[in-house]
């Protein structure tokens, strides 16, 4: 049975609607309107015991909507939602000793005391047992590097600290399952990399269940194999990294550094249909559906004609992806069913 | 066991953050007992030209009851109503869902946390003013003091389910000042913390006796004072022990619709 089990899971918001102005403000005053915004739009999703999902989507896709739904934090307008066996809203304290929460923008650890406080606290409210306690604090102290500033009260530390006692905290009592919202937002690029290694390290040695919401795509390429992006409130994708790259991500570009300008272009191009060829002077770039040509191929098709002296292969990055899924530049076909490579990608 | 544990360690951290903001604790402090002197000298004027008694008050006891009051109300700061309303507006209420805790529980718990603080250093200026102002009665005996003890504790909860319903407001309103002023008016009148009640004109103290408030100071200090019968003050404690559990009941109420309706900001 998956660990996560959500069925048409929805919420829906009421925002208050105003008119601009002091007459806005009035008629809002003796009038309330408001509107509807449906932030999770009948969602399915299905995640298994050890998976670790980047959940994705731009601003106001839904993400945090949905992780909150998730903790038991916000109740689903409809929908089901089951997490290892409860429904988290129902049983909220129950689900929340078997879940660790990070919020990026928003810290567990207490203001105003020592950081081992807010720990032992932690230890109290989840009641961990001592010996187990120990253990963890002793393990996450070591890897995240916490005892400089264990004494040091949260609003003291920086950000980077921070965020690595924050991932301590939520982690003491041995969650089944990690929700991050956003972990490595506003970090460096050292400390970015230890937290990913890190939350790498609890998926493979603890077998933590992992799902995070990022806007930082190198977050997903080190921790994640699965990918699931919202938009809104809808799911219009959810497979394997590596799939979505196949599916949506085919097109390469090779870059030839020409000796002299080609002579004919009719000739390069007849030897390359389908293709899309370009130049201007001494450089020529071949694109090319990696499904359809090998790039030897393509070498091999443009050498003949022009005395080629370098030569470069550009590959999609994730991040163009999705900020073409986001742009809407790219329709992905929703349904897990479509990521196949056998979908057609449409592009405008 | 593990119940108690749990909020008795948040009762214990929200001590220690007081002790962290004791500057703003001891001014604070220090602005009441400003205010406690002046009323002093505000119903020593008054008595001065009633020597014998005032609404069946006389002066002796008239500065025990201001000391209780003054006592009582140093007791569960409005700090803590703050802090429970700004953590609702800004959604900060989220991070405390996620934690194995009742929410109503662990906010009792954060609130009674500092009151050892509180009352010690409120019982210090206490006895300055009294040792100033000629002391005062203690009550008259053990038996009697004990009564107050349990009135100032229900005293203490049905602050406290005050101040938790009307911090609830927060989920439906973007701030929380004006309601804890308006709070704060008709409290300090209803309560008996300005004037005793038996000052009030009838009317007003009919609605006075049908309100929460009167649980706060007017019975607790007049337990003290020995000024209600035996049967009265058992019955007032009852009726305080009513609205003590009244509240928080109907706080948990408000609570379980509050949740319904939070929308935590993000999406």
């Amino acid at each position: 049975m998956p660990l996560i089990e959500a069925h048409g899971l929805t919420k829906k918001f009421r925002q208050a609607v105003k008119e601009p102005g002091l007459v806005g403000s009035l008629k809002h005053f003796f009038t309330r309107q408001y509107r509807d915004k449906l932030a999770v739009d009948h969602i399915d999703l299905s995640v298994e015991a050890g998976e670790s999902v980047a959940y994705l989507g731009p601003n106001g896709a839904g993400k945090s909507t949905t992780i909150k739904m998730l903790t038991g934090i916000l109740v689903p307008t409809s929908g089901s939602l089951v997490v290892d066996g409860l429904v988290p809203s129902e049983k909220r304290q129950q689900n929340a000793r078997k879940i660790g929460v990070v919020f990026g923008q928003r810290t567990q650890l207490w203001w105003d005391i020592p950081v081992i406080e807010s720990f032992n606290l932690a230890r109290d409210m989840y009641e961990i047992p001592p010996q187990r306690y120990k253990q963890n604090l002793a393990q996450f102290t070591e890897i995240l590097g916490l005892a400089d500033f264990m004494n040091v009260p949260a609003g003291k530390i920086s950000l980077g600290q921070r965020m690595r006692a924050d991932l301590c905290m939520a982690l003491l009592h041995d969650p089944k399952l990690l929700y991050l919202d956003e972990p490595t937002i506003g970090l460096d690029i050292a400390v970015k990399d230890s937290i990913r290694k890190f939350i790498r390290g609890l998926v493979e040695e603890r077998g933590t269940t992992v799902m995070l919401t990022t806007h930082d795509l190198g977050d997903i390429e080190d921790i994640c194999k699965r990918i699931v992006i919202i938009d809104n409130g809808k799911i219009i994708h959810d497979g394997d990294l590596a799939k979505l790259k196949d599916t949506y991500a085919r097109d390469r570009v090779i870059h030839f550094q020409l000796a002299r300008p080609p002579e004919s272009m009719t000739a390069i191009c007849a030897g390359l249909p389908a293709c899309e060829v370009t130049n201007d002077g001494l450089r020529l770039s071949v694109r090319f559906d990696r499904f359809e040509y090998a790039a030897g191929e393509i070498a091999g098709a443009v050498m003949p004609h022009v005395e080629v002296i370098d030569f470069r292969i550009d590959e999609p990055e994730v991040e163009d992806l999705i900020r073409k899924v986001y742009l809407g530049q790219l329709t992905l076909s929703p349904g897990p069913a479509a990521a196949g490579p056998a979908s057609e990608p449409a592009e405008a | 066991m593990g119940r108690f544990r749990k909020y008795s360690a948040l009762a214990r951290t929200s001590l220690e953050i007081t002790f962290v903001y004791r500057a703003s604790f001891a001014i604070n402090l220090i602005g009441t007992v400003f205010y406690v002197v002046a009323m002093f000298y505000l119903w020593q004027t008054i008595f001065l030209s009633n020597p014998n008694s005032l609404g069946g008050f006389t002066w002796p006891e008239m500065k025990a009851y201001l000391l209780v009051a003054f006592l009582l109300n140093s007791l569960l700061t409005w700090y803590q109503e703050w802090v429970m309303g700004e953590d609702i507006r800004e959604g900060m209420v989220g991070v405390d869902l996620a934690r194995p805790i009742d929410f109503q529980a662990s906010r009792f718990a954060r609130a009674v946390g500092p009151v050892p603080f509180e009352a010690t250093s409120a019982l210090a200026v206490a006895a300055i003013v009294a040792f100033i102002f000629g002391g005062i009665a203690l009550p008259a005996d053990p038996a009697r003091g004990g009564l107050f003890l349990v009135s100032a504790a229900l005293a203490t909860m049905i602050k406290f389910g005050i101040v938790y319903c009307v911090s609830m407001v927060a989920f439906w309103t973007t701030g929380t000042e004006g309601i804890t002023v308006g709070r704060l008016a008709v409290q300090n009148i209803f309560s008996g913390a300005l004037i005793p009640l038996v000052f009030f004109p009838d009317w007003l103290r009919t609605i006075a006796a049908i309100l929460p408030f009167q649980g706060l100071v007017s019975t607790p200090a007049l337990t003290y004072l020995g000024k209600l019968d035996g049967p009265t003050t058992i019955l007032m404690l009852v009726v305080q022990a009513g609205w003590a559990f009244g509240l928080i009941l109907l706080g948990r109420l408000v609570w379980r619709r509050a949740v319904r309706v939070v929308t935590i900001n993000g999406g």
